[in-house]
């Protein structure tokens, strides 16, 4: 029964790991037919303490979690109010839905070129614009992306705005089943607004909202493009704000050919991963209990 | 990592037998695979024709074209084991060195025939030369410069310097930058190729005549210590991180031609869109001088042949020899306003030549030199000849894009040199053949 889906798990998921595991104790270049020579744990060594390597990857740790603890808790409440406002039955709703969903369509890509249009510096960026026409012009031109202290803040407002259709179409779905008894009932109790909320709807949705908070957890350890265009054809972003693991390890492997470093960063960022995984789970199935 | 890599590496480090008789599509029956970047429509249009033009010139060999995006071009090669690649590919020319290090190309003597290899100006020969072979061969070469609106130029009452020795020196030019903001629309004086991305290829080919005319290089002997971090390169950085007050960030893509900005730092293939636009008011002149002479880059897009070709070398020939003849130079530089990579290509131009638009870029490429040895007479400079390349580039194109963000000039390039320096140890500096 189970002989499918473990042998595709072990195909793409287990063999490649232990690849990786491989590929990190050597010099492994891309493209290069040599031999790879043996380097032992020197990949390893330079991630946690050679002074610029290991200082980019904690740095790009760090950005990975502000991103994580940022986006998580703001999307997916977002995403509810969103879901909330379109559950309306009221004509026309269907047009509101598909252009909160329409975002999710587009691929994160494209949204960072046409955020690069809204955020680009000077006069000519949409924002900047906006900004000095409401505020008479007392409000001058800022570098959203390149700006160390916006440019991380400006990639989570785009990725947000890129997200947040899609776990709000989870959380209609999921708001749709709550029974409609049980609001009758909580207005025949007199229960506010407010109170039906706190008291039909979150425990109507709360399996959902947990598992929409781990698929954005998920997805906030994996951001890669938007950050990667922006900043490699363009768009000006500062790159030592907002670095990431996986911008990291794609950089190392595409732009360097070192196979091995990214293989190495793919390793340690794994056990990471598997770490807050544990502990998430943790957390969440004491709350389910 | 994704899956997909995870596997391709997989099958790249399983085909690491050294092994170079591969098999492309190079059958007996004379079909050829070429690879190319997809470069602007024009580019893409002309070689598309030249390849049907080949194909229906002669019976004996088909050549079959994809066209790869440019900003995925080197790295798919990059990632392409050598038994899978085209017969014939292109390259930039910073990367060749890398591809011959990876034996995915072959030497071109006895590939392509004497008359064409004789024929090359010294730009392209240069470009195409590693270890004393010829492993790349190019249509066509590049020169950078200014160009001025002179429109707008006049209305700020400055002339504008039209040969190398007449060069703004780089106060001269900080001066005219305050000037012009005045007098152009934008109120931005300059576009500096910003929107083109200083992390990528063109942070390096663009910056690096700034610092190459201040006295200062890349690499020399394969170390970056004391070279790339040099007082010389952090002077001079400093002073183009501090353009950035005057530079138009170009989000429309056409800040020059619609007359936006008064100057712009960009290379020949802009020109059939500036002559269009501008017309008369085009003025075309030499990069600010840092004090060792006006500088600017060369080497562009070239040809090679692959492992896979060696089985049907006459095939590849005959395609090569093709695509380098003066009509098909022609043909493509009408598209791109390059130089001409043929000496008798080049005395035909109706761009480059004396008094022409375009004199000023063959001029420069008549005095070329390697980043190893600049002088100050030499003026066009070909990017470092390294196997290491693509981790020079991808270093200091990070320390550009942190620069022109406001990081500290110096630690910026004390970085990129150590993250090269570690990269050349790792491999013994590229020297194993």
């Amino acid at each position: 029964m189970a002989a499918p889906a473990v042998s595709l798990l072990l195909l793409f998921v287990a063999v490649p790991f232990v690849a990786s595991i491989g590929f990190s104790l050597y010099n492994v270049r891309l493209g290069d037919p040599r031999d790879p020579s043996f380097m032992g744990l020197t990949q390893y060594v330079r991630i946690l303490t050679d002074p610029d390597v290991s200082g980019q990857f904690l740095d790009a740790l760090l950005h990975n979690l502000i991103f994580a603890a940022v986006v998580v808790p703001v999307q997916t409440a977002l995403a509810l109010a969103l879901a909330l406002l379109v559950k309306k039955n009221i004509p026309g709703i269907g047009i509101f839905r598909s252009l909160y969903f329409l975002p999710v369509v587009f691929p994160i890509a494209l949204v960072a070129i046409i955020w690069r249009l809204i955020l680009a510096r000077g006069d000519e960026g949409l924002l900047n614009s906006a900004l000095t026409f409401f505020s008479g012009g007392t409000f001058g031109s800022q570098d959203w992306l390149g700006s160390e202290l916006t440019a991380l803040a400006s990639v989570i407002v785009l990725s947000i705005w890129q997200g947040c259709g899609f776990q709000m179409v989870i959380l209609l779905a999921a708001l749709q089943q709550v029974p409609a008894e049980l609001y009758e009932a909580a207005e025949l109790d007199r229960a506010n607004g407010w109170q039906r909320f706190v008291h039909v709807t979150l425990p109507g949705v709360r399996t959902t909202l947990v598992f929409v908070a781990l698929y954005t957890t998920i997805l906030s350890l994996r951001v890669f493009d938007q950050i990667y265009v922006l900043a490699k054809s363009g768009g000006g972003l500062n790159e030592d704000a907002t670095r990431t693991v996986m911008y990291e390890a794609v950089t190392a492997a595409f732009d360097e050919n070192n196979i091995g470093r990214a293989s190495a960063i793919s390793v340690v960022f794994f056990l990471i991963v598997v770490v807050l995984s544990l502990i998430q789970r943790r957390v969440t199935t004491e709350k389910e209990g | 990592m994704t899956i997909g890599t995870g596997l391709s590496l997989a099958l790249i480090l399983s085909a690491c037998s050294g092994d170079s008789g591969g098999s492309g599509g190079g059958e007996a029956d004379g079909a050829i695979e070429v690879w190319a970047h997809a470069g602007q429509a024009a580019e893409s249009e002309a070689l598309q024709s030249l390849v049907d033009e080949f194909n229906s010139s002669q019976e004996d060999v088909t050549a079959e074209l994809t066209l790869i995006p440019e900003a995925d071009y080197t790295s798919t090669i990059q990632s392409t084991s050598a038994e899978d690649l085209p017969e014939v590919m292109e390259m930039d020319a910073p990367t060749m060195a890398s591809f011959v290090y990876d034996r995915k190309l072959i030497p071109l003597e006895d590939v392509v025939s004497a008359e064409t290899l004789d024929n090359r100006i010294g730009g392209v020969e240069e470009s195409g030369t590693y270890n004393d072979a010829t492993y790349a061969v190019g249509m066509f070469d590049v020169g950078l410069g200014l160009w001025g609106n002179k429109a707008l130029l006049d209305e700020a009452g400055i002339e504008a310097p039209t040969t190398a020795d007449e060069a703004w020196t780089v106060d001269e030019f900080e001066t005219h930058l305050a000037e012009l903001a005045e007098v152009s629309p934008s109120g931005k004086a300059v576009d500096l190729g910003e929107a083109n991305g200083f992390a990528a290829e063109w942070g390096t080919f663009t910056t690096t005549p700034d610092i190459w005319s201040a006295g200062g290089t890349l690499m020399l002997d394969g170390e970056a210590e004391g070279v790339l971090n040099s007082q010389q390169n952090v002077d001079a950085l400093e002073r183009w991180a501090s353009w950035k007050e005057f530079a138009d960030p170009n989000t429309s893509g056409t800040a020059f031609p619609d007359g936006e900005t008064a100057l712009t730092w960009t290379g020949n293939w802009m020109y059939p869109t500036f002559s269009e636009a501008l017309g008369e008011d085009l003025v075309l002149m030499p990069l600010p001088d840092f004090g060792q002479g006006t500088k600017a880059g060369h080497g562009s897009w070239q040809w090679g042949a692959t492992p896979a070709a060696e089985d049907n070398p006459e095939a590849a020939g005959a395609f090569l020899d093709f695509l380098l003849t003066d009509e098909s130079i022609g043909a493509m530089v009408e598209a791109n306003a390059a130089v001409p990579g043929s000496t008798s290509a080049l005395e035909q131009s109706e761009l480059y030549g004396p008094d022409k638009p375009l004199e000023l870029f063959a001029d420069n490429l008549a005095s070329a030199c390697g980043s190893e040895d600049v002088t100050e007479e030499c003026v066009a400079v070909a990017r470092p000849v390294t196997p290491g390349y693509p981790t020079v580039t991808s270093a200091f194109g990070s320390a550009l894009l942190a620069i022109w963000g406001g990081a500290d000039v110096q630690d910026e390039l004390n970085s990129a040199a150590r993250a090269i320096d570690s990269d050349f140890a790792d491999n013994d500096g590229y020297q194993n053949d």
